[in-house]
C-alpha cells in the first residue's frame, strides 16, 4: 500500500512515518502543499494522510485541488482543532475521515484500514467471522468458542464481533466506544474496561487460552500476533 | 489627574450649560416682553382714543349750544381747559403741563375761530390742515417746535367749522419707558438668578460625576477593591456611581476568578507533567523492562488525561463566549440514554451502584449528539467518582409541554453546601474531588448552547439532584 503523508511539523513527520511503514505501509511524506502536490501527480497512491495546516496552504485547498488533478485515493485528515470545521465535514461526507490530534496510532491505522477497505469493495460480506476457535455466525447472532455456545447480550456480541474484526490489531477504548455505543466521547472512568472484562469472562472460559488480552494504556487486542 | 481648582471656570462643562440655559432663558423672557410692551402700547392708544373722542364730542355740543358772541370764545376756552385737567395717563399729584393738550376751532374755509394750547397755533394748523380728508378716527401729528408727537381727533359741528382737539403722546410714552426700565432691570436680575441657580446646579451635579470619575481613575489593576463614592440618592448620578461599583465588583469577582483559575490550572498541567517527565526518564534508567513499560504506559494515560482535560477546558470557554459550534441533529434521546446507561450500568455495578432509567415515551429533540452524548458521560462520570458504595442513581426523562426534562438523582450525600450555589461555575469542586472542575461547567455550557437550562439541588432525600431542561425542537437556534 502506497501512503502519501503531507504533514509539515517534522517530529510528527517522522514518527508517523516509521509507524506506518512498520504497519506496512510505503510512506512518501511531504512537508508542504506544493511537494505534496508534486508528489501526488508524479506516483500513484491508495491512501492520503494530509494535516490541515500546512505553511503554503490550507489542508483543504490542496485535497480539492489533488481531486481536480484526478487525484481519486481516499484521504485522512489530520486536524489540530477540535472542532472539525464544516468543510472537513463536507470532504467526510465525500468518502474521506479526520482525527484530531492527538491520536492513538492504533486509530489511525483503524481508520486508515477502513477508508481503504471502504474504497475498495470485496463481494459479498462474509457471515461468519473466526478467529483461532472462535467463531461468530453474523446472521444467527451467535457465538461459539470451541463448538461451544455463548451465552452474549446482543451488546456484547456487538462488541465481539468488532473485536473480531480487527482480530490481531490494537482497538482503543475511543474506538470501541465510537464504533460499538457509537459516541465519541473520551472515558475517564473504566466503563468500557468492565463490558470488556465481562465479554472475556463469557469469551476466556477456564482453562482456555485467553482470547481478549488488555494492553495497558493503549486498549485491547483479539487473537493471537 | 484633574481637579476642580485646576479647570478653568470657563471651560467647565457648568459654565457652558449654564450660559446657554441663560440665553434660552433671556431670549423667553424677551419675547414675553416685547408682546406685553404691544398690547400694553395699544391698549393705551385706544384708550387715549376713546377719551378724546369723548371730550370732543362734549366740546362739540359746548360749541353748537353756545350762541356764537362775545362769550363763545371763553365758554369754549374754559371748557377745552377743564379738559386738558382730565387727561388719561397722568401721574396723580402733578400738575398738568401746559403743553399736555390742545384745543384747536377752524370755520368752514379753514381760519383759526379758537386756539386753546401751548404757544402760537400755526404750526398745529399747518399739519391739521393737509389731514382734512372725510373720515373722523385719531391720527397722529407731528408738530415743529415739538418733539413729542399729539394724537388729535377732530369734529364737525353743524355751521360748518371744525374742532380739533390734540393730546400729547407725552404721558404714554412715559408711561411705556417706565415699563420698558422696570422690566429692563428685572430682566436683567432674572436672568442673573437663573443663570445663578443653573451654574449652581449643574456644577454640584457635576461636581459628583468628578469626584467618581476620579476615584475610577484611582481603581487600577493592583487595587480593585476601591469603589466610586455612592450617594444615598436615587438620581441618574447616583445611579451612575451604583452601575460604576457593580461593575466593580463584577471586574474583581471575574479578577479573582481568573486567579484561582490560573492558579488550579498551572496545578492541573503542572502535576500530569511531571509525571510524564519523571516516568520518561524512569523509562530512560530502568535496567528491567517491565517497569520501563510501566512508566511509558503511565505517561500515556497521564498525556489522555491532559488532552481531555484541555478539549472540555476550551469547550466550556467556547461556550462561556458562546462560540461553541452545535452541528444538530435529530437525536432520540430516550434511546440514547439507553444505549447511555447500558455502557455505564456495569462499571456502576461494579462499584456497588445502581443505575435506573425511567423514560415512558419515546422523546426526540435537535441537537449536537456528540456534545449530548458528552454531557451525559460528564453526569454519569459525577456519579461514579462520587458517590459511595451502596447507594442508587435515578435518570428520569419526560416531555412537558414544549419542554423536555431530564433529571439525574441519588441517594447520596448531596452537595456541599458551599458547593452547590457555584456548582456549575468553572473550577468549582467538591472537597476532596479530583476532578479538574469543570465537569459540571461542561454541562451548564452544553444546556445553554442548546438553548436549555441546567439546576443543582439537593432532593426530598438528601442526594444530588440535577434538573435538565431542553427545549423539544431546539432546531430554531443560531446553527
Amino acid at each position: 500500500m502506497r501512503l502519501l503523508l503531507v504533514e509539515d511539523e517534522l517530529d510528527i513527520q517522522s514518527f508517523l512515518k516509521s509507524s506506518l511503514e512498520e504497519a506496512g505501509y510505503q510512506v512518501a511524506a511531504a512537508s508542504d502543499g506544493k511537494t505534496a502536490e508534486l508528489l501526488a501527480v508524479d506516483g500513484v497512491f491508495d491512501i492520503l494522510v494530509v494535516d490541515l495546516g500546512l505553511p503554503d496552504m490550507d489542508g483543504i485547498s490542496l485535497i480539492l485541488k489533488l481531486r481536480q488533478l484526478g487525484v481519486r485515493a481516499p484521504v485522512l485528515i489530520l486536524s489540530a482543532r477540535r472542532s472539525v470545521d464544516d468543510r472537513v465535514r463536507g470532504l467526510e461526507q465525500g468518502g474521506d475521515d479526520y482525527l484530531t490530534k492527538p491520536f492513538a496510532l492504533a486509530e489511525l491505522l483503524a481508520r486508515l484500514r477502513n477508508l481503504l477497505k471502504r474504497n475498495s469493495p470485496t463481494g459479498n460480506e462474509a457471515t461468519k467471522l473466526r478467529v483461532l476457535d472462535l467463531e461468530l455466525d453474523l446472521l444467527r447472532r451467535e457465538a461459539t468458542r470451541s463448538g461451544e455456545v455463548l451465552q452474549l447480550t446482543s451488546q456484547e456480541f456487538v462488541l465481539l464481533e468488532y473485536l473480531c474484526r480487527n482480530a490481531g490489531r490494537v482497538v482503543t477504548r475511543s474506538m470501541i466506544l465510537d464504533k460499538v455505543w457509537g459516541m465519541r466521547i473520551q472515558p475517564d472512568t473504566n466503563v468500557v474496561d468492565v463490558h470488556i472484562y465481562r465479554l472475556r469472562g463469557k469469551v476466556d472460559g477456564k482453562g482456555q487460552a485467553p482470547l481478549i488480552k488488555t494492553l495497558r494504556g493503549v486498549g485491547y487486542v483479539l487473537g493471537g500476533s | 489627574m484633574f481637579s476642580a481648582e485646576a479647570r478653568p471656570l470657563l471651560h467647565s462643562a457648568a459654565w457652558r450649560i449654564s450660559a446657554w440655559a441663560a440665553l434660552a432663558y433671556a431670549l423667553g423672557t424677551l419675547i414675553v416682553f416685547v408682546s406685553l410692551h404691544l398690547y400694553v402700547a395699544s391698549d393705551i392708544e385706544r384708550r387715549d382714543d376713546a377719551w378724546l373722542t369723548g371730550e370732543v364730542e362734549v366740546l362739540g355740543d359746548v360749541a353748537e349750544r353756545t350762541p356764537k358772541g362775545a362769550l363763545y370764545q371763553r365758554v369754549v376756552e374754559e371748557v377745552a381747559e377743564l379738559a386738558s385737567h382730565e387727561v388719561p395717563n397722568r401721574v396723580a399729584g402733578e400738575s398738568a403741563p401746559k403743553d399736555a393738550v390742545f384745543f384747536l376751532e377752524t370755520d368752514t374755509q379753514g381760519k383759526l375761530v379758537i386756539w386753546v394750547g401751548p404757544g402760537k397755533s400755526d404750526p398745529f394748523l399747518d399739519q391739521l390742515r393737509p389731514s382734512h380728508a372725510g373720515n373722523d378716527a385719531p391720527f397722529t401729528i407731528q408738530t415743529m417746535g415739538f418733539s413729542l408727537p399729539y394724537r388729535v381727533v377732530r369734529t364737525h359741528i353743524d355751521d360748518g367749522s371744525t374742532i380739533y382737539l390734540g393730546l400729547s403722546d407725552r404721558d404714554q410714552l412715559r408711561v411705556l419707558h417706565m415699563f420698558r426700565l422696570r422690566f429692563a432691570l428685572l430682566w436683567g436680575l432674572l436672568v442673573l438668578f437663573g443663570f445663578a441657580i443653573v451654574f449652581a446646579t449643574t456644577r454640584r451635579m457635576l461636581g459628583r460625576v468628578l469626584s467618581i470619575s476620579e476615584a475610577a481613575a484611582r481603581i487600577d489593576q493592583n487595587d480593585l477593591s476601591a469603589r466610586v463614592p455612592a450617594s444615598l440618592r436615587k438620581d441618574e448620578i447616583g445611579q451612575l456611581a451604583q452601575t460604576l461599583n457593580r461593575m466593580l465588583d463584577r471586574i474583581e469577582a471575574a479578577m479573582h476568578q481568573l486567579h484561582t483559575i490560573t492558579g488550579a490550572l498551572a496545578h492541573d498541567l503542572r502535576s500530569p507533567l511531571t509525571a510524564v517527565r519523571g516516568n520518561l526518564e524512569l523509562s530512560l534508567t530502568a535496567a528491567e523492562g517491565a517497569t520501563r513499560q510501566e512508566a511509558i504506559i503511565v505517561c500515556m494515560e497521564e498525556l489522555d488525561r491532559l488532552v481531555d482535560f484541555l478539549n472540555t477546558a476550551l469547550d466550556v470557554a467556547e461556550a462561556k463566549a458562546d462560540a461553541l459550534r452545535l452541528n444538530r441533529e435529530p437525536i432520540e434521546l430516550d434511546q440514547m440514554l439507553r444505549s447511555m446507561a447500558e455502557l455505564y450500568e456495569p462499571s456502576m455495578n461494579e462499584r456497588g451502584l445502581t443505575l435506573r432509567l425511567e423514560c415512558t415515551e419515546p422523546i426526540q429533540i435537535t441537537g449536537d449528539l456528540a456534545l449530548l452524548h458528552r454531557l451525559f458521560a460528564n453526569l454519569l462520570n459525577n456519579e461514579m467518582v462520587h458517590l459511595s458504595t451502596g447507594h442508587a442513581v435515578t435518570m428520569r426523562l419526560w416531555r412537558e409541554g414544549q419542554l423536555v426534562r431530564f433529571s439525574m438523582e441519588d441517594n447520596g450525600a448531596g452537595f456541599a453546601a458551599d458547593v452547590l450555589e457555584r456548582v456549575f461555575e468553572q473550577r468549582v469542586r467538591g472537597a476532596g474531588s479530583k476532578g479538574h472542575g469543570l465537569g459540571l461547567a461542561f454541562v451548564d455550557a452544553v444546556a445553554r448552547a442548546h438553548g436549555g437550562t441546567v439546576h443543582a439541588a439537593n432532593g426530598r432525600s438528601g442526594g444530588a439532584r440535577i434538573l435538565f431542561t431542553l427545549p423539544a425542537q431546539s432546531g430554531q437556534g443560531t446553527d
